[in-house]
């Protein structure tokens, strides 16, 4: 049986506990508790004829009160960038994170979500940009925690890329 | 060096105890690999967290996925350097009852041995994770709050540029439509003006926005205040009654007041320029005055109409009428509304003149074509040229004049007087008489063609006596004419003196009453025009409603009026040509034509 860390980066509050939460558990909750701590939840998975693992790390949000450390992140095959669409700024932070995760990493998979789709009318973030991250060859994704919406499909998305990969 | 071995240090059990306290668990390492044992009896969460026996070796990586990594990454200072001290940072666990509790890792180097120490943080972890809740809750709220204001101002501007481009819309639209329109809160203060209707008061925006709007509007006091009675009605209103802009191009305006649907607080003022319809309506309905003709009697504006009608046509007209009714007025109206109104206007008097003199007069005549033409001479009818030539008393002419001027009327061509060649003459010719010259016709005094080609059209002046209506206006204007002419400021009129003039008979018709207005003029001694500043005959004269003798000159016998004349001036003839308002040579010649013999 293969076992593969990934982790999940981003600003806070952008919705990476209720993302893994609804992956793993298939809920969801409007209450936010900020995440201090490291969260590592296990997730089996059937990719093609594999059995795979999933070792699901939820850091904490990047911001002005915690910094994410980057030792959490060895080991990791690969990762989810998490913005939040209804705050243009969280994409901004989700690059931050993939510089450090790149240089910590090496070239690792990942892939980008932006979150929250089910408020599509309040979004800052426009095609344009996703468009031009896509352009770099980025997997880009958006969803919703809330709906479900988009969120099986980016962690098998990720899983298969990781084990091509490897 | 054994921590037992120092008087001050703690005996192992008390150690032990002390970080069982702490809810510390301590593990030593045993090896090199993964596998640690408990030292001394583990807190109490341990037994509900993992599932070891605490006799037994533990493999710390298969407690949990994060203690495994722990250990890659404290590997190195346990390997090489014994000082450092490594902490995990916060991480969270699920018990075998699988609720989540935080716990911290430290590791480090003690007496040469890797030690491990594991810590439940919970209530150390929530006091952080409240205050780091807060921040964030903080932050999320920080970014809602600027976004909402973000929003809100954008739009406010969008709202703003909307309301401006509508506002500029409905200007376009005003403007388009040339609409005059005024905008007013509830007191009435100007909000919004369009742009015609700046033009037509004068003034800039600057000087009525925010002012009453009534005072914006140049008027007459009033008009003014029939304009507040309008607006205090409240209810939407059409004001009943144009009002009279006293800018420098004056304006007749008609207004009305609505109520603006979307806001109560609001009214919306249109106004419409009514000159063009008033000025037609003056001409029309409340016609006073008609080029120098005053009244506006039923008859009167009957008379104005018929006066643009023939004005219109190139046609002879007579005019008749008793003397003094205006008749060369009404010529002088129709010349000057016709085409040839550039042209010169000429009025001849043919009564009391010779053959030879009046056709001299109207015809020219060539040196020495009678006794005194010493010179050549053209007439009026040759100076008339391309004008109207108003043959005044035209039944008093003689028979060989009236032969010159049939000849005129058919060939349209004169011959002076002594010369055989004839000249064309375009003039357009006008009469009047006081005669009925059917009688005349008939009497053989006056040739039928003539009276047939001079009478393509009629107008029959009226006798003021029969338009009494028109006295008041009448004298109101002679009134302003005799004061203008003689320096006099009089400015009222005596009811009882309005009175006598509206009951006195006025045989002389308009001519009578000028005379008596001027008379009355002259001898006012105040401002106010009072029965005997005017001439005796009228107020000893009788006054009933009735004419003292008919003077309805067309129905009755030309005979009977000039022996009802001679009688009410007992034989005096210069007072009977008074009474019927002809020369005393006319009445001459009627009396003899009629073989009245009346001695002086
Ligand atoms: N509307 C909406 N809210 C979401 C979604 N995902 C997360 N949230 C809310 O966003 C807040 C932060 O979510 P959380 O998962 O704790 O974010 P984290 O700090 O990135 O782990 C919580 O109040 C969630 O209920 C989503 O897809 N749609
Ligand atoms: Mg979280």
């Amino acid at each position: 049986m293969i076992q593969k860390k990934i982790c999940l980066l981003g600003g806070f509050a952008v919705g990476k506990t209720s993302l893994v939460r609804r992956f793993v558990t298939g809920m969801f909750s409007e209450l936010y508790q900020t995440t201090i701590g490291v969260t590592i939840e296990k997730k089996a998975l059937l990719v093609g004829d594999q059995d795979v693992t999933l070792m699901i790390w939820d850091l904490y949000g990047e911001d002005d009160f915690q910094k994410m450390r980057e030792s959490y992140l060895r080991g990791s095959s690969g990762y989810i960038l998490v913005a939040d669409g209804m705050r243009r700024s969280t994409l901004d932070t989700a690059e931050a994170l993939h510089q450090l995760a790149q240089s910590t990493l090496g070239p690792v998979p990942f892939v980008l979500i932006v979150n929250k789709a089910d408020q599509l009318k309040e979004w800052e973030i426009d095609e344009a940009t996703l468009a031009r991250l896509r352009h770099k060859g980025w997997l880009v994704f958006t969803g919703s925690a809330k709906t479900g919406e988009g969120v099986p499909e980016l962690f098998m998305r990720l899983t298969q890329t990781l084990l091509e990969a490897a | 060096m054994a921590p037992s071995s120092s008087p001050n240090s703690l005996p192992q059990n008390m150690l032990e105890a002390l970080l069982q306290k702490l809810g510390t668990a301590v593990l030593a390492r045993v090896g090199t690999g993964n596998t640690f044992h408990l030292i001394g009896d583990p807190p109490p969460w341990w037994a509900t967290t993992f599932k070891t026996s605490p006799e037994s070796l533990i493999d710390v990586g298969s407690l949990a996925p994060f203690l495994q990594h722990f250990l890659d990454e404290s590997e190195s200072a346990w390997r090489t350097d014994p000082d450092r001290v490594v902490r995990s940072g916060p991480w969270s666990h699920r018990d075998l009852t699988s609720i989540l509790h935080q716990f911290e890792a430290t590791a480090l180097t003690a007496s040469h041995r890797p030690l491990l120490l594991i810590e439940r943080v919970d209530e150390r972890f929530d006091q952080i994770q409240t205050l780091l809740q807060q921040a964030r809750d903080q932050r999320l709220h920080h970014i809602d709050q600027v976004k909402t204001h973000e929003r809100t101002q954008t739009s406010l501007t969008g709202s703003l540029a909307i309301a401006t481009q509508e506002r500029d819309d409905v200007l376009a639209l005003l403007q388009h439509l040339d609409l005059a329109a005024i905008v007013t809160n509830q007191e009435g203060r100007v909000t919004f003006i369009s742009p015609r209707c700046l033009a037509w008061i004068e003034r800039p925006s600057t000087r009525v926005i925010g002012q009453p709007w009534e005072q914006s509007l140049p008027l007459e006091s009033a008009d003014r205040k029939h304009l507040r009675q309008t607006w205090d009605a409240l209810t939407p209103q059409r004001g009943r009654r144009p009002l009279r802009l006293t800018s420098t191009t004056p304006r007749w305006i008609e207004y009305e007041i609505h109520a603006d649907p979307q806001s109560s607080e609001r009214r919306i003022i249109l106004l419409h320029d009514r000159t063009e319809v008033q000025h037609l309506r003056q001409q029309l309905d409340h016609q006073t005055q008609f080029h120098d003709l005053v009244g506006r009697s039923p008859a009167m504006l009957q008379i104005y109409q018929l006066v643009r009608d023939v004005a219109r046509v190139d046609s002879t007209v007579l005019i008749e009428g008793e003397t003094g009714t205006g008749k060369e007025l009404i010529a002088r109206a129709i010349h000057y509304s016709s085409p040839r109104k550039d042209r010169p206007f000429i009025a001849a008097n043919c009564a009391g003149l010779t053959d030879s003199l009046l056709g001299s007069q109207l015809f020219g005549h060539k040196r020495g074509a009678f006794t005194g033409a010493i010179d050549d001479h053209h007439g009026l009818f040759e100076s008339t040229d391309g004008g109207t030539l108003f043959l005044d008393e035209i039944g008093d002419i003689p028979t060989s004049v009236q032969t010159s001027l049939l000849r005129v009327l058919q060939e349209k061509e004169i011959t002076r007087l002594g010369e055989t060649r004839p000249r064309k003459v375009n003039v357009r010719i006008l009469a009047a008489t006081h005669h009925n010259l059917n009688e005349d016709v008939i009497r053989g005094t006056f040739r039928a063609d003539l009276l047939y080609r001079i009478r393509v059209a009629r107008i029959h002046l009226p006798p003021l006596r029969d338009r009494r209506d028109d006295i008041p206006l009448l004298v109101q204007t002679l009134l302003g004419q005799v004061c203008a002419t003689t320096g006099k400021a009089i400015t009222d009129l005596h009811p009882d003196s309005l009175h006598l003039l509206m009951t006195y008979s006025w045989p002389g018709n308009v001519r009578e009453l000028k005379s008596a207005v001027e008379f009355a003029v002259i001898s006012a001694r105040t401002t106010c025009l009072m029965p005997s500043d005017f001439p005796e005959e009228l107020r000893h004269t009788q006054r009933d409603h009735r004419p003292p003798f008919s003077l309805e000159s067309h129905h009755t016998e030309p005979k009977t009026l000039l022996l009802r004349a001679l009688q009410q001036a007992q034989g005096n003839r210069t007072e009977a040509a008074k009474i019927l308002g002809i020369s005393r040579a006319t009445l001459y010649r009627r009396l003899l034509a009629h073989r009245i013999d009346v001695a002086e």
